[in-house]
């Protein structure tokens, strides 16, 4: 039962409890935001749950911020997903470009979906950094355009331009089948 | 025009973000219908290509994780500038005894001596218990006997206890929104800072076998520490969620409390 609406007079017992209540609906998209930077889907659910954890640590530093809780854990995704990019770097293991996907049983289903995969992440590749983070939070974070222009320091006309530019790019690179 | 279009398209990506389906969305702008076809069939693409969801188990590991952490912080708040003086040993030498005094006075007293509350249908205070589903699912009935629920107050306010009016509750019927109030009465106006279930018995009975199990507690009682206010012309419910975990592959089942879902909130009607 969530009783986020209630009178707790304790701003921070008020944070924990709007922090629980974000956990069901954000994990996944969490993950699959960590996903489309990394392409590991196991890292990616460990980060999605470091994301909370540090979150819960944090909770102090987020009263200062003035964004929704939801776009703060995105923030938070976010430096996690580079900290852990740069690990990788360092000890210089499975570039992301060539992580394969999961073999299925059938391996003409599994050739064609590994093919979509190099399709799209090369044209998601194409896109500038801020264009791809646009994309990503509002593909699979489900975060709002007005949301994502908090993250980004940019007003909603601007992600809403930003957004319908990369479509169009990302488009033109794939192909569309109509 | 480009401005109505981005709009358009922005509109579009936060409906199928919520569920709904191209042709929807299309169908409801003709005029825009040709042009907004290939963008959003992109769209789809490329969330298809990324798309996976965490299994339930890998969610529900990652959940219990949270929690714990979550239940630790409410336990271990960060230390106030006092408590960092006191933890000097020299001061500490020097107002040990009196701090041994002021315990003495004002908490293993209220401790010993916890006032009793009764039941009254026209109280200012509700208690209510809730179950949030984690493994809940693994039952078919899970009765929990609740023998005493303890309020401690904070600052001056005197630790209270009473005894539930419901005692032995089944948690499988109290999932999610679900609650039941098991006490009604009138408590002292005031701030209050934890509170203690004391469960004298858990026993399930697992759907898939319908073997009877023994559902146990970490310690004797579950705790939340969370700050709430009771005041005098409002009922203050307050929700007691506990949630029901498997401890491994081993069949046992551990009963634990869950902040995220507690809470309390006053009703909007006063009390006359």
């Amino acid at each position: 039962m969530n009783v986020g609406g209630g009178r707790n007079i304790s701003g921070m017992h008020e944070y924990e409890t709007q922090l629980a209540g974000l956990y069901e609906e954000y994990y996944d998209k969490i993950a699959r935001y960590v996903y489309v930077h990394i392409g590991n889907k196991e890292e990616a659910k460990d980060i999605a749950g470091e994301v909370f954890l540090k979150a819960l640590k944090s909770l102090k530093s987020y009263q200062d911020r003035g964004i929704p809780m939801q776009g703060w854990l995105f923030r938070i995704a976010h430096n996690l997903t580079v900290d852990y990019l740069r690990k990788m770097d360092k000890r210089r293991t499975v570039p992301i470009d060539s992580v394969v996907l999961a073999v299925s049983d059938n391996p003409i289903d599994a050739a064609e979906r590994n093919i979509e995969f190099g399709r799209v992440t090369e044209a998601m590749k194409q896109l500038t950094t801020e264009q791809r983070e646009v994309i990503n939070l509002r593909f699979f974070g489900g975060l709002t355009s007005s949301e994502v222009g908090g993250i980004l320091g940019k007003g909603d006309g601007a992600v809403r331009e930003m957004q319908r530019a990369a479509i169009e790019k990302l488009r033109g690179i794939m192909g569309v089948e109509i | 025009m480009t401005d109505d279009f981005d709009r358009i398209l922005d509109e579009c990506i936060d409906r199928i973000n919520r569920g709904a389906n191209l042709a929807d969305c299309l169908s409801d702008y003709p005029a825009y219908a040709e042009k907004l076809k290939p963008l959003l069939q992109s769209m789809h693409d490329v969330r298809k290509t990324y798309a996976f969801t965490p299994s339930a188990d890998t969610k529900r590991q990652a959940r219990q994780r949270f929690h714990a952490a979550l239940d630790r912080q409410g336990r271990m708040p960060t230390p106030s500038l006092f408590l960092r003086v006191i933890r000097q040993p020299a001061v500490w030498a020097t107002i040990a005894a009196l701090v041994l005094a002021v315990i003495s006075v004002l908490v293993i007293q209220p401790v010993l001596n916890p006032l009793t509350v009764v039941p009254s249908p026209e109280g200012n205070f509700a208690f209510l218990i809730s179950d949030e589903p984690n493994d809940i699912g693994d039952f078919e009935s899970l009765n929990v006997t609740i023998s005493r629920v303890v309020l401690q107050g904070a600052g001056s306010l005197k630790r209270l206890e009473f005894t539930p009016e419901t005692e032995t509750i089944d948690l499988t019927q109290l999932q999610g929104e679900q609650s039941r109030e098991i006490w009604r009465g009138n408590v002292p106006a005031g701030q209050y800072s934890h509170v203690y279930i004391y469960v004298s018995e858990g026993t399930g009975k697992l759907a898939s076998t319908g073997q009877i199990v023994d559902v146990k507690l970490p310690s004797s009682k579950l705790h939340i520490s969370m700050l709430f206010e009771v005041t005098d012309d409002t009922v203050t419910s307050f929700t007691f969620d506990i949630t029901v975990v498997a401890t491994g592959n081993n069949g046992k089942y551990i009963l634990k409390p869950q902040i995220g879902e507690s809470g309390a909130r006053q009703e909007q009607e006063p009390l006359e």
